[in-house]
């Protein structure tokens, strides 16, 4: 009969909790992820998927955890060392589980993260963008975050690899950071992608904390639309629709040209933004871009991701560093935006909004949202949503320019 | 201090890039701007004019005695229609 119990009790993953009681952090941490993604509304879509691969992944025997091969791709299967790139994808299906066949299949190719770029290609509107051209640049001061945390976390220790998977965080765009570290640092990606995500559902919190630090009341008030009846801009679209067409065609070619490593996420992004704004003609492939493959991708993204966090991978000290050093490079990212709109009205009569320089990291529309809610409490009337989108949407373009500078400077 | 020179440089080359080609892509979008205006159409708005009036609708009569006849049994012979309407 104590046989029996014994073996029972050894059945079930109860031994394995006992034994390493870091799988109960592991579920708290899960059921902390899940109530912020279902009761406080923090990026749900994949916070979600992202806590419940977590949950999955820890449950012992369960076989749901991804196991990273090392450097030289060799993983542990059953007591022996096999190179995880010469296994078919039925193999790594039966010997190390289904989320380490989705994993190696989905993620570990780079498949998914352009995937859902190519999605968000489609919900963008480059209009903003191209009505108000010169704010654009100020999506490129907001990537200065990025390489400032790359250098204090080499500073600290981590590998040029680790840090730039760190860094990119500062870019404040999902896909963009997994698709760089599955590049660069794959055994960081599960903290990675929870600090990025985190992050970019806490913008409403950091904008206003570091606008608050940086800007005055008068700088905060400064009218867009005003500015620009005293100062108007010379150049008329007259047909935005045409150009909106040849945007994404002209913006895929130039960034090819001249950092290929990037194509892979600007060209997506573009092409989803092209299948949406040539219109009837190609309306099913946006409608498949935009909602069915994009809310695939997103599950399997958000799963396998969480999977990667067992409890060996996630309790430990890179992780804690991985928290801070994310939240510096959001906090140095908003600053520098910010700190080049106050350079550039140095020199210029037609005075900029400082929050456009804040919306320059991608997290679009969130970022241009909390924004013109911070100009419209200093005043009522001073809307600034579609300057900032202009600054937001360049951000994204320049945060997978810079992660296609780091890919091809360390792969 | 070797991985510290190495960030930067990529420091200085990322910011470099990202500077340049946010910078052709502006002025590459400038271009655009010129050579549509230049070579194609202007955009017609086309204004959305209010629907005019609908024109009465002719309800065939076996129809109506159709619908009559549903009315008058849902509310006890009470009920009267008054206008069918297409919604």
């Amino acid at each position: 009969m104590e046989d029996i119990l014994v073996k029972l009790y050894e059945m079930t993953a109860f031994s394995n909790i006992i034994a390493e009681p870091s799988f109960i952090v592991m579920y708290l941490i899960a059921f902390g992820l899940l109530y912020l993604g279902i009761k406080k509304h923090y990026e749900p879509l994949l916070l979600v998927p992202i806590a419940f691969g977590v949950l999955l992944a820890n449950f012992p025997g369960g076989e749901m955890g991804v196991i990273q091969a090392d450097s030289n791709g060799l993983v542990e299967v059953n007591g022996v060392m096999k190179n995880i790139w010469e296994m078919s994808l039925p193999e790594i299906a039966h010997d190390l589980g289904i989320m380490n066949f989705l994993y190696y299949m989905l993620i570990k190719t780079g498949f998914l993260p352009p995937i859902i770029f190519m999605g968000v290609g489609a919900l963008t509107d480059f209009g903003p963008m191209l009505r108000n051209l010169r704010l654009s640049i100020f999506g490129a001061a907001a990537q200065m975050g990025i390489f400032t945390v790359l250098l204090v976390a080499i500073a600290m220790g981590f590998t040029p690899q680790e840090a730039a998977s760190l860094g990119i965080i500062g870019g404040a765009d999902g896909p963009t950071a997994i698709f760089t570290t599955i590049k660069l640092a794959p055994h960081l990606l599960g903290p990675i992608a929870i600090a990025a995500y985190s992050y970019m559902a806490l913008v409403p919190v950091i904008i206003p904390l570091v606008v608050k630090l940086t800007c005055s009341k008068k700088e905060l008030m400064i009218n867009m639309k005003e500015q620009e009846k005293l100062y108007p801009s010379k150049t008329e679209i007259k047909n935005l629709r045409v150009l909106k067409i040849l945007f994404p065609i002209a913006v895929t070619t130039v960034v090819a040209i001249f950092v290929p490593t990037a194509v892979s996420l600007v060209g997506m992004l573009m092409f989803g933004n092209l299948i949406k704004e040539i219109g009837s003609d190609t309306s099913r492939l946006f409608d498949a871009a935009s909602n069915s493959i994009m809310n695939a991708a997103t599950i399997f993204l958000g799963l396998c991701v969480g999977a990667t966090m067992t409890s060996e991978a996630f309790l430990n000290w890179t992780t804690i560093g991985i928290v801070i050093g994310g939240f510096l490079a959001f906090a140095l990212s908003i600053t520098s935006g910010i700190f080049m709109v106050k350079l550039f009205n140095l020199f210029s009569k037609k005075k900029i909004n400082p929050l456009i320089g804040a919306t320059g990291l991608s997290a679009v529309p969130m970022a241009s949202r909390v924004a013109n809610d911070i100009a419209t409490k200093y005043d009522p009337k001073n809307h600034v949503l579609n300057y900032c989108m202009s600054s937001n949407i360049s951000g994204v373009i320049g945060s997978a320019v810079a992660a296609g500078v780091l890919i091809s400077f360390l792969q | 201090m070797e991985n510290l020179s190495l960030g930067l440089m990529l420091m200085a080359v990322g910011m470099i890039t990202v500077f340049a080609i946010l910078l052709i892509v502006i002025n590459l979008s400038k271009l655009l701007i010129v050579v549509v205006n230049k070579f194609v159409p202007e955009e017609t708005v086309v204004k959305k004019t209010s629907t005019p009036s609908a024109a009465p609708i002719v309800i065939a009569p076996d129809t109506m005695e159709a619908i009559q006849g549903a009315v008058n049994i849902v509310t006890g012979g009470k009920g009267r229609v008054v206008k069918v309407e297409k919604i």
